[in-house]
């Protein structure tokens, strides 16, 4: 039953976890910067690795204090080292290889999307496997086809824009918060979704990757249509529609693909995980795909959606199994796919 | 500044590629427009007319700050789009960035324009219509001037 502790620092939010058996949670802290970043309309590089200096040392000692759990119980520490921010990245992963070296316990480099997609296994009653991983974040929008944990293949992704990221700049273009997925849902609620007929990018093209460039480009320009009409600022009715309308397309292209990722894979069960899956018009939309298709539809719980370290930990508890220990020589890396990995990943 | 027009995506992208296949170490360019313009699809262009892997997907950099393509000619693709002030960008390390054989684009160069070196070509993408787009363009210094006289060939 080992125990391990996760710590998480790839972009916006910092967090430590402890679990055991690469199942049970004992302890899962999430620094959250929502808060801090809200008046920029976005994460900011800078601000996030600054803040994460100010804050891990206190994170992680929270999350071994919830967890009532010692450094010297340990079995290894699991720490993201990429994709994300160079800065912030490094703040976790130079903090981690310190308490490693200190310890003499066995380092474990996770890979962030890894982590992500092991959040649906993060449960009582875990997603069995193998299953399709759909991740909807800010920073990726991507299908999995996922075997196992370490053994996962990419089906397909988004060729511009991520669709958290969509959601991120036409909430800021519209005067809406951050972030935009939770944003652009509320504002959604008083409009009509058929009000405005915004494109669908790639929904004719048979393939699994997706484009949202198209799409963001078309509200944009909407938005600056219907602010020329109303002579200024955009009237609440007509933001609320344009957030339904664009909304509406977003979920129509990320279920379209994700029904498609299960027609070609054949597999029956599939995850949403990343913060976008906390979108409740996703939620929606996915829940009746599970019924009309009858296949398993698993969204992991909103506190293990968004960037925590529970998943990071879960991954590093089956590298450890695997034997699959980094050096501490191992660098941070900000950008790079699940099957290219760099040297000294294990 | 001159212009040339684009009536699609296709041909930003095109017109993105000729000035990409003259482009060398140490060429920046400062990308501007509005949400939407097409900037990454330009570069996306910039991007194949340097030799970069067609199996590579350019995606925004905004999240990531910063995209890094191997090709004839290493190509860094940033975008100041979530960068608060100029003295986070410098703490971030943004020199190194410049101080390269790379190519380096950046997207959203208003917000910092002290942070680009003074001989650079500037871009913006202005919308048009729906697919129509004005690439205008100004050379600063002499091998910039030479880049932007390229850039307003008529182009295919």
């Amino acid at each position: 039953m080992p125990l391990i502790l996760g710590i998480e620092s790839s972009c916006d939010d910092l967090a430590a976890a402890v679990v055991r058996d690469g199942r049970e949670i004992l302890s899962s802290v999430v620094q959250s910067q929502d808060a801090v970043h809200a008046p920029y309309g976005g994460v900011v590089p800078e601000l996030a690795s600054r803040d994460h200096v100010r804050y891990l040392h206190v994170t992680v000692e929270r999350a071994l204090v919830r967890a009532a759990v010692s450094l010297e119980e340990l079995d290894g520490i699991g720490v993201t080292s990429g994709p994300g921010l160079v800065g912030s990245l490094l703040v976790g992963l130079s903090f981690a290889k310190a308490l490693a070296y200190r310890t003499g316990k066995p380092l474990l480099a996770v890979h962030h999307i890894e982590g992500h997609l092991a959040s649906a296994r993060l449960e009582r009653d875990p997603l069995a496997l193998p299953f399709v991983g759909f991740v909807v974040s800010g920073g990726h929008t991507a299908l999995y086809r996922v075997e196992t944990l370490g053994r996962i293949e990419l089906l397909g992704q988004t060729r511009d824009d991520a669709a958290g990221e969509a959601f991120d700049k036409v909430a800021k273009r519209m005067g809406l918060g951050y972030p935009g997925g939770r944003e652009v849902d509320r504002a959604a609620q008083e409009g009509d979704p058929r009000a405005f007929a915004f494109p669908r990018p790639m929904l004719r093209e048979r393939g699994l990757e997706m484009s949202f460039s198209g799409l963001k480009t078309a509200v944009a320009l909407q938005v600056a249509r219907a602010e020329e009409d109303a002579g200024g600022a955009l009237p609440r009715r007509v933001r609320a529609d344009i957030a339904a309308s664009f909304q509406e397309a977003m979920v129509d292209v990320l279920v379209t693909k994700a029904r498609r990722a299960l027609a070609a894979t054949g597999l029956e069960r599939i995850a949403l995980v990343g913060g976008l899956a906390a979108n409740r018009r996703l939620r929606a939309r996915m829940t009746q795909l599970e019924g009309e298709l009858g296949v398993e539809v698993r969204f992991p719980p909103t506190a293990l959606c968004t960037d925590n370290a529970a998943m990071i930990a879960a991954v590093a508890d089956h590298m450890l199994r695997e034997g699959r220990v980094a050096s501490l020589e191992l660098e941070a890396f900000s950008r790079v796919p699940l099957e290219a990995r760099p040297e000294g990943w294990s | 500044m001159s212009f040339i027009d684009s009536s699609s995506a296709e041909q930003t992208r095109r017109i993105g590629q000729r000035l990409g296949a003259g482009l060398r170490g140490g060429d920046v360019i400062g990308l501007g427009g509005e949400l939407g313009a097409g900037k990454t699809c330009l570069v996306q262009g910039i991007a194949r007319g340097l030799g970069v892997d067609p199996g590579l997907a350019v995606t925004s950099p905004t999240f990531t700050l910063v995209g890094e393509y191997p090709g004839r000619v290493c190509l860094r693709h940033a975008d100041f789009y979530r960068v608060e002030s100029y003295a986070r960008l410098e703490d971030a390390g943004f020199d190194d960035l410049l101080d390269s054989d790379a190519v380096l684009v950046v997207e959203w160069p208003e917000r910092f324009p002290q942070a680009l070196p003074a001989e650079r070509l500037d871009i913006r993408i202005a919308l048009v219509s729906e697919s129509e787009r004005r690439l205008h363009v100004a050379g600063r210094g002499a091998r910039a001037t030479e880049l932007a006289r390229r850039f307003l060939e008529p182009c295919p």
